[in-house]
């Protein structure tokens, strides 16, 4: 098929799965007659009918818990949240029930849901959050965050088949940004990590949006060779993959898009700290967006996201010491 | 929160002591005791440097070592707290801490300094392949050691099965050329070179293959020897001027009183100075202070270690034998690391004797801020054309040596020091006993 948009690899993937697993269905706000918010399934009604590619009520518990029901006897629902922001009230039906439920009662919860997530294009702070790491914190639930068209249209499908509920999370910055070389068959991407740029000096690691920023960030820092580690995965997290980069680096940075405290990198860097201490050649660094809303204001919203800028100093530092 | 226990415990300071009037700071070189560990009162617990002079800092009274303030290579003013003692009246042998180290007298505030810490990977690695972290050169903020330090030093040493060592250049391996006051350093013949005969302290035969590189940061005192020469020469305006003059009578004379060159030669450039007092001065910007007193310099080989030059002050009421015995013991303090900071300063002109290794010229760098430095080199037999008081010229075997004046042009002219050069020659020419 060739390139794709990150965008169009997730429609690509999405359709890959409804085309050949009959027991997938969509569903979601504007997701069929308007083909969906960011255009993901548009001319998915056309093809696979409503039965299929169902438009909601405004109602995120609705949603998560029709699929819940949906999943329990045997289909696979893919939920798109129209922003991660979201998500926060299907909160209890997604980690509360569907989170639970195979623990509580032995039945799988094959859904999908994917949250759109963060920011670079003010929208404000109901609009660009990174809501992964309160699903990391959640037993049950795998989160999963692709950087690539083809990780995007892999992780997807992957997700899709997984027996537990998984969340997507697609970056909206990337949508229409980032293009790629997408295979046209269907094919999974295991959940792990991916060495995005090799490197012995130092290691970033990043996921979705911010991997891209910490390869433009670090791609000509003179005298050093640093590598970029994809995390793709967060739950699980590719624990092994990390702890070879350290081990190979010795000095570690670990970026975050998300508000600083609690999130994704802060448990790399725990996980660094205790199973990596003997590798370490300097401080586990972190940049992350500060703990405030994310500002609608252009030059605010640079302000607190970190950039290529804030990553590159970082490494610099860390390289000096 | 525990009351704290230490009402039964005093403490001691340890201070960076003072070590001679002119003395403002030291630096720490090596740490002889950690924290926790005991010593006794008048003990060893440091060493300490004060620009060429290493001494050690003993404890003023016994106790255990309670923390350590100043890490190594730090330098401090003299007074700063190094190290607390913790003196246990319990543990016995701790004696009350003598009057002198005055632990209510405040000391200059000092932050606390954390020992030089190894991250966890430097450290493994250390110990994986048995590295002395503290000769490991740090590159990274503040000298740290960093993994690619350690890796290094791992790469370094062993190195059995390279090949012959062809990318060494040979104009690295070749001494320096006998610039004095360095001593010629002692290294194995380069290929194709006569192995020479090794120099007296050195003389364990090395065999003459090719050995790994070895990158060595300088020693305290080498960097501090290059620090003072470079800053003289972008100083002064350095000249040198040599002439010859025939040692028969320092020759016989040397004989008579069992002495070396150097104290007659010393003898007669202090009677020099005193004909021309202008050369014993000091230059500091653009004031010229002429001094009193012959304080006279004399350099002083550490062997592999440097130089050093300890001063004989007034050396103007010392005879020859007298300059001879004064010379003699601050060599051999010298030697045995013994010089006090005192001895080494208020040079006011400087005489240096690389001779004996056979040199017959050099050009001397002034140690600042005196304006000129003689440099004595060998005293060879070479036939010189001399005239008999009926003006009758004869070709003669005489011992000849060349005197090298190194002088600032800032301060004097040629002409002067040819003057001063001749004035000195004159004497040694001259020499009947004085």
């Amino acid at each position: 098929m060739g390139e794709l948009t990150y965008l169009q690899a997730i429609s690509d993937g999405l359709r890959c799965e409804m085309r050949a697993d009959p027991r997938v269905l969509c569903m979601g706000e504007d997701v069929g007659v308007f083909g969906g918010a960011f255009k993901v399934t548009d001319g998915f009604i056309e093809e696979f009918g409503p039965d299929r590619v169902m438009d909601t009520p405004l109602a995120e518990s609705g949603i998560v818990g029709t699929a819940v029901g949906a999943a329990v006897v045997g289909l696979r629902p893919v939920c798109e949240m129209q922003f991660a922001d979201f998500i926060s009230c299907a909160f209890d039906q997604l980690v509360n029930v569907a989170g639970k439920m195979h623990y509580r009662q032995g039945l799988a919860v094959p859904i999908t849901v994917r949250l759109p997530s963060g920011g670079g294009f003010s929208g404000g702070p109901f609009h660009s959050q990174n809501p992964e790491a309160w699903f990391m914190h959640a037993p049950g639930i795998k989160v999963v965050a692709p950087s690539t068209a083809h990780d995007a249209k892999g992780l997807l499908i992957s997700a899709i088949r997984d027996p537990n509920p998984v969340c997507f999370l697609e970056h909206k910055y990337l949508y229409r940004r980032i293009r790629g070389e997408v295979p046209e068959p269907g094919y999974t991407t295991p959940l792990s990590a991916r060495v995005a740029r090799e490197g012995e000096d130092l290691v970033v690691i990043a996921y979705g949006a911010m991997v891209h920023a910490a390869l433009e960030a670090t791609q000509d820092i003179e005298g050093a060779r640093i590598e970029v580690l994809d995390l793709r995965s967060l739950v699980p997290l590719d624990e092994a993959a990390i702890l070879e980069s350290v081990a190979r680096c010795s000095k570690v940075v670990v970026v975050d898009e998300a508000n600083a405290t609690c999130a994704a990198g802060a448990q790399v860097a725990a996980l660094i700290a205790e199973h990596a201490f003997e590798d370490l050649d300097g401080p586990v660094v972190r940049v992350a967006s500060p703990d405030v809303p994310i500002p609608f204001s252009p030059t605010l919203e640079q302000a607190v996201l970190p950039g290529a800028e804030r990553i590159g100093e970082a490494c610099r530092e860390l390289l000096a010491y | 929160m525990n009351p704290p226990e230490a009402s039964a415990q005093a403490t001691v300071d340890v201070t960076m002591p003072q070590m001679g009037v002119s003395v403002a700071e030291g630096t720490v070189v090596q740490w002889r005791k950690r924290v926790g560990e005991w010593v006794q009162a008048d003990e060893t617990i440091c060493e300490i440097s004060t620009d060429k002079i290493d001494t050690e800092v003993p404890a003023p009274a016994s106790g255990r070592v309670l923390e350590i303030l100043v890490e190594v290579e730090q330098t401090v003013p003299v007074g700063t707290v190094l190290a607390r003692l913790a003196t246990d009246p319990g543990e016995g042998k701790g004696a009350p801490p003598p009057e002198g180290a005055a632990p209510g007298e405040p000391a200059p505030a000092v932050t606390p300094h954390p020992a030089r810490h190894y991250s966890p990977v430097v450290q493994r690695i250390a110990a994986e392949h048995g590295i002395d972290l503290s000769r490991v050169v740090g590159t990274g903020r503040d000298g740290r050691v960093r993994k690619q330090d350690v890796l290094a030093a791992v790469d370094r040493p062993p190195a059995v099965d390279r090949p012959p060592a062809i990318d060494r250049p040979p104009a690295i391996d070749r001494p320096l050329h006998s610039e004095s006051p360095y001593r010629p350093e002692t290294r194995e013949p380069g290929p194709g070179q006569p192995a020479a005969p090794p120099p007296t302290s050195n003389g364990a035969a090395r065999p003459a293959v090719a050995e790994p590189d070895r990158p060595e940061r300088l020693s305290r005192m080498r960097r501090s020897i290059g620090e003072h020469m470079l800053r003289s020469l972008r100083t002064a305006a350095h000249c040198t001027t040599i002439v010859e003059a025939d040692f028969s009578s320092i020759e016989r004379a040397r004989r008579a009183l069992g002495l070396s060159y150097l104290p007659l030669v010393a003898r007669c450039t202090i009677d020099a100075l005193r004909e021309f007092p202008v050369m014993n001065a000091t230059l500091e910007g653009d004031t010229l202070t002429r001094h009193g007193d012959v304080n006279l310099g004399v350099a002083v080989s550490l062997g592999d270690e440097g130089l050093i030059v300890p001063v004989v002050h007034r050396a103007q009421e010392l005879s020859a034998e007298g300059l001879g015995r004064a010379i003699a013991e601050l060599g051999r303090r010298a030697r045995a690391g013994e010089l006090s900071p005192d001895d080494v300063r208020g040079g006011t002109f400087t005489i240096t004797n690389p001779g004996a290794f056979g040199a017959i010229a050099a050009t001397p760098i002034i140690s600042q801020p005196q304006i000129a430095i003689l440099d004595l080199e060998a005293v060879v037999k070479r036939p010189v054309v001399i005239s008999d008081e009926s003006g009758q010229d004869a070709i003669a075997i005489r011992p000849m040596a060349n005197l090298c004046l190194s002088w600032d042009h800032r301060a004097l002219d040629g002409a002067l020091a040819a003057q001063f050069l001749s004035a000195i020659k004159r004497r040694l020419e001259g020499w009947d006993g004085g």
